[in-house]
C-alpha cells in the first residue's frame, strides 16, 4: 500500500463524483486546447495560405472582400474586371509577372478557378510549389478553342472521389461540354486544396454557353512587381482609376490578424472563467469527500498516519483527478480541434496543424496539475488538522 | 531480572475546556502500570474517561499533565510525527465500532497500518496480511469489502490491523460492545487467544464476565481516577 495507491482506492469508491469531476477538469482542458489550436490554426492557416504576389487586383469595392475571395476564397468573388487591365499590366514595364484570375461557380462546393498556367509557376522569390500526384496540369488553350481540362485540388480530388479521366459538370447546360479531369495537385496547405482550376478558355466558354454572355471577364490580376520601389506608384496608379482597385495582401492580413486579437481576447476572459469554475468544482468535490469521511481520517491518524500522509492522501486525489481529467482534455482538445478544422475548411477556413502537440500542451497540463494541487489544498488541510480524539467518539 | 512495565503512567491529569471558559477535569491518575504480556481488563460507568485513558495511552490525546510510558518511551517527549510513527508500531487499537475503512478491502486494512510502519518489509506486508486473516478465520474474504462483512467479521478485520505491525501493546475499546452476545464471545474468544499466544499486553475495556474472567488483572476506572469522583460520570 502507498499514498497513491489509498488515494486511487478512495476515489474508485465515489466513483461517479470522481468520473463527473475528472469530466469537468477534461471538459475544461478541451476547450483550452480546442479554442487554441483553432485560433492559432487560423492565424497560421492564413500565413500558410496566403499569396507571394505584391498586389492584388480587382474591381473597386471592399479590399478585404477582394483578398478573401481571390487567396483565401473564403467570400463572394468581387465584380469583374476587363481583361485589358491584365494586357496593360503584362505590358507594364514595372511588372515583373501578372497571372490572370477569373473566380466562377463551384461543384459540390469546390469553387471553379480559371487562371493561366503562370499561376502554378516556380519563381526565386516564390515560396509556394505547386506538384503533381498525379496526371499533368491542363493546357493554355486558344481563346476560341477551349479544352476544358480540368486539374483539381488535393482536397477536391480527395472528397468528391474525381480521378484521372473522369469527367464532370455543374449545371445541366454543360452536359454536352463536361470538364475532364487532367491532373491532381499535391497538398499546398492553401485555399488552392479546395479549388478547379481550368485555363481561362475553358472558363469564358462556359460563360457563353451556360449564361450566353460572350464578354470575357476576369475577377483579378496577381501582380509581382520587379522592383519593391516600383510599387507605390504601381499602386497609387491602380487605385486611382474608376474600375480597379489594388490591395497589399498582407496589409488585409494584418486587419484579419486585428480583429482575430479581439476573439482571442474574449476567448481567454471566457477561459479564465470556465477555469475558475472547474477549480471550484473540483474543490466541492474534494472539500465534501473529505468532510465525510473524517472519522476514517481519524482512524487513519490512531493507527499511527502522521498529518502529512492524510495531507498527502487528498493532494495525491486532487492531483490524480487534475492528471486525469488533464491527459483526456489534451486527447479531447485536439479531437475537438480536429473536427472544427474539418467543419471550417468545409466553410473555406484553412486551420493549420490542429494535431500538432507543441509546448502548449505540458504547460497546459502542468497548470491544470497545479490547479488541481491548488484545489485540493483547503481539503488537505481539513484533513491535516482533523483531531483523532473529536472525530473518534463512540457512535451512538 | 524483573520485567520493565508495558505501560506506565504517573500523575496523569487530562482536562477539557469548557464554553464557559472553565475546564473539565475527567482523568486524575496518580499511577499505573500495566506488566508486560499481561491481559488488564477496565470497565467502569459510562463516561467515566476510560476511552479518554486509552486514547491518551495511544498518543492520540495529549495529557493536561504527568507522564507516560509505553514499551519505554515517554510518548509525550516525542514530538508528534515520531510519535505517531511510535504508535504505528508499538501500539495496536480495536475500536468500539471497528472503524475500518470503506474504500478498502479487508486485506487492504490490514496492510494500511503497515503502511504508516517500518516494522514488515513491503515485499511481506501481502502475505503477512493474508495469514492474519486466515488465522482469524476469514480467508475466504479478503478482498470484501467492510459492508460486505458481517460485523463479527469487521472486527476480525479490525483485530487483525491492530496486530498486523506485531506491537507489543494492544488497547481494545469495548471490542464487541456492538456485536451480538454469540459473536461477540467468538471474537473475544479468538482476540484473548491471538493476544496470549502472541505473548501481548492488553488493556481492553470491556463488562463482558466472560472477558473478566479470562483477564489477570481487573480495573475499575472509579478506583484509579480521582476525577471521576469529583465530577461524576462525565467522561468520554
Amino acid at each position: 500500500m502507498t499514498i497513491f495507491t489509498v488515494a486511487v482506492k478512495y476515489l474508485r469508491a465515489r466513483t461517479v463524483a470522481s468520473v463527473l469531476t475528472a469530466l469537468s477538469i477534461t471538459l475544461g482542458v478541451s476547450l483550452v486546447i480546442a479554442s487554441v489550436l483553432l485560433t492559432r490554426g487560423i492565424k497560421e492557416g492564413f500565413v500558410e495560405g496566403t499569396t507571394d504576389y505584391n498586389l492584388v487586383v480587382g474591381a473597386k469595392g471592399s479590399p478585404t472582400q477582394l483578398v478573401l475571395s481571390v487567396v483565401f476564397r473564403m467570400d463572394v468573388a468581387t465584380p469583374n474586371i476587363l481583361t485589358r487591365t491584365f494586357r496593360d499590366l503584362q505590358e507594364d514595364p514595372r511588372v515583373e509577372v501578372a497571372v490572370p484570375v477569373a473566380l466562377g461557380d463551384a461543384f459540390q462546393g469546390f469553387r471553379y478557378v480559371a487562371t493561366a498556367p503562370a499561376y502554378f509557376a516556380s519563381f526565386p522569390w516564390r515560396q509556394k510549389k505547386f506538384s503533381l500526384s498525379e496526371g499533368r496540369f491542363f493546357r493554355d488553350d486558344a481563346p476560341d478553342r477551349p479544352t476544358y481540362e480540368a486539374l483539381l485540388g488535393f482536397e477536391t480530388a480527395r472528397r468528391t472521389g474525381l480521378r484521372v479521366g473522369d469527367r464532370f459538370y455543374e449545371g445541366e447546360e454543360m452536359a454536352e461540354y463536361p470538364l475532364t479531369v487532367v491532373g491532381i495537385l499535391r497538398p499546398t496547405r492553401s485555399a488552392d486544396d479546395r479549388a478547379i482550376f481550368f485555363s481561362l478558355a475553358s472558363f469564358w466558354g462556359m460563360n457563353e454557353i451556360a449564361r450566353r454572355m460572350p464578354i470575357k471577364p476576369l475577377t483579378a490580376v496577381l501582380v509581382r512587381a520587379k522592383r519593391m520601389s516600383d510599387l507605390p506608384s504601381l499602386n497609387r496608379q491602380l487605385n486611382v482609376s474608376t474600375e480597379t482597385q489594388s490591395v497589399f495582401p498582407s496589409a488585409v492580413l494584418l486587419t484579419i490578424f486585428n480583429l482575430l486579437v479581439v476573439v482571442e481576447e474574449a476567448l481567454a476572459v471566457m477561459l479564465a472563467i470556465v477555469a475558475v469554475i472547474v477549480l471550484l468544482y473540483v474543490f466541492v468535490s474534494m472539500y465534501g469527500a473529505t468532510l465525510t469521511r473524517r472519522r476514517e481520517i481519524a482512524t487513519m491518524r490512531a493507527l499511527g498516519a502522521r498529518r502529512g500522509t492524510v495531507l498527502a492522501i487528498v493532494l495525491a486525489e486532487s492531483s490524480t483527478l487534475a492528471i486525469a481529467g488533464g491527459v483526456a482534455g489534451l486527447v479531447g482538445g485536439h479531437v475537438v480541434a480536429y473536427v472544427g478544422a474539418s467543419v471550417l475548411a468545409a466553410r473555406s477556413v484553412q486551420v493549420a496543424n490542429p494535431l500538432l502537440f507543441g509546448p502548449l500542451e505540458p504547460a497546459v497540463l502542468g497548470s491544470v496539475i497545479l490547479l488541481g494541487i491548488l484545489a485540493g489544498m483547503l481539503p488537505a488541510v481539513l484533513a491535516y488538522r482533523t483531531e483523532v480524539e473529536e472525530n473518534l467518539a463512540p457512535l451512538s | 531480572m524483573i520485567a520493565r512495565p508495558a505501560v506506565v503512567l504517573r500523575s496523569v491529569k487530562k482536562s477539557f475546556p469548557l464554553r464557559d471558559g472553565k475546564t473539565l477535569e475527567v482523568l486524575d491518575i496518580e499511577g499505573l502500570s500495566l506488566p508486560v504480556r499481561s491481559c488488564t481488563v477496565l470497565r467502569g460507568r459510562s463516561g467515566s474517561g476510560k476511552t479518554t485513558l486509552l486514547n491518551l495511552i495511544a498518543g492520540v490525546s495529549v495529557p493536561t499533565a504527568g507522564t507516560i510510558h509505553v514499551d519505554g518511551t515517554e510518548i509525550f517527549a516525542l514530538p508528534e510525527a515520531r510519535r505517531d510513527r511510535f504508535r504505528a508500531e508499538r501500539l495496536g487499537y480495536v475500536f468500539q465500532t471497528f472503524n475500518l475503512l470503506s474504500a478498502l478491502s479487508a486485506l487492504e486494512n490490514v496492510m494500511l497500518s503497515m503502511m504508516f510502519a517500518d516494522a514488515v518489509p513491503k515485499r511481506e506486508q501481502r502475505r503477512r496480511a493474508a495469514d492474519l486473516l486466515a488465522g482469524l478465520g476469514l480467508a475466504s474474504r479478503l478482498s470484501h469489502k467492510p459492508q460486505q462483512l458481517s460485523r463479527g467479521e469487521q472486527q476480525r478485520v479490525a483485530i487483525a490491523r491492530a496486530l498486523a505491525n506485531d506491537p507489543p501493546v494492544l488497547l481494545a475499546d469495548e471490542p464487541c460492545a456492538s456485536l451480538d452476545a454469540t459473536t461477540a464471545r467468538e471474537v473475544l474468544a479468538v482476540f484473548l487467544a491471538v493476544c496470549r499466544e502472541a505473548e501481548k499486553t492488553l488493556l481492553m475495556v470491556s463488562h463482558d464476565d466472560s472477558v473478566i474472567g479470562e483477564a489477570d488483572r481487573v480495573l475499575d476506572i472509579a478506583e484509579i481516577n480521582s476525577a471521576a469522583g469529583r465530577n461524576g460520570s462525565r467522561g468520554r
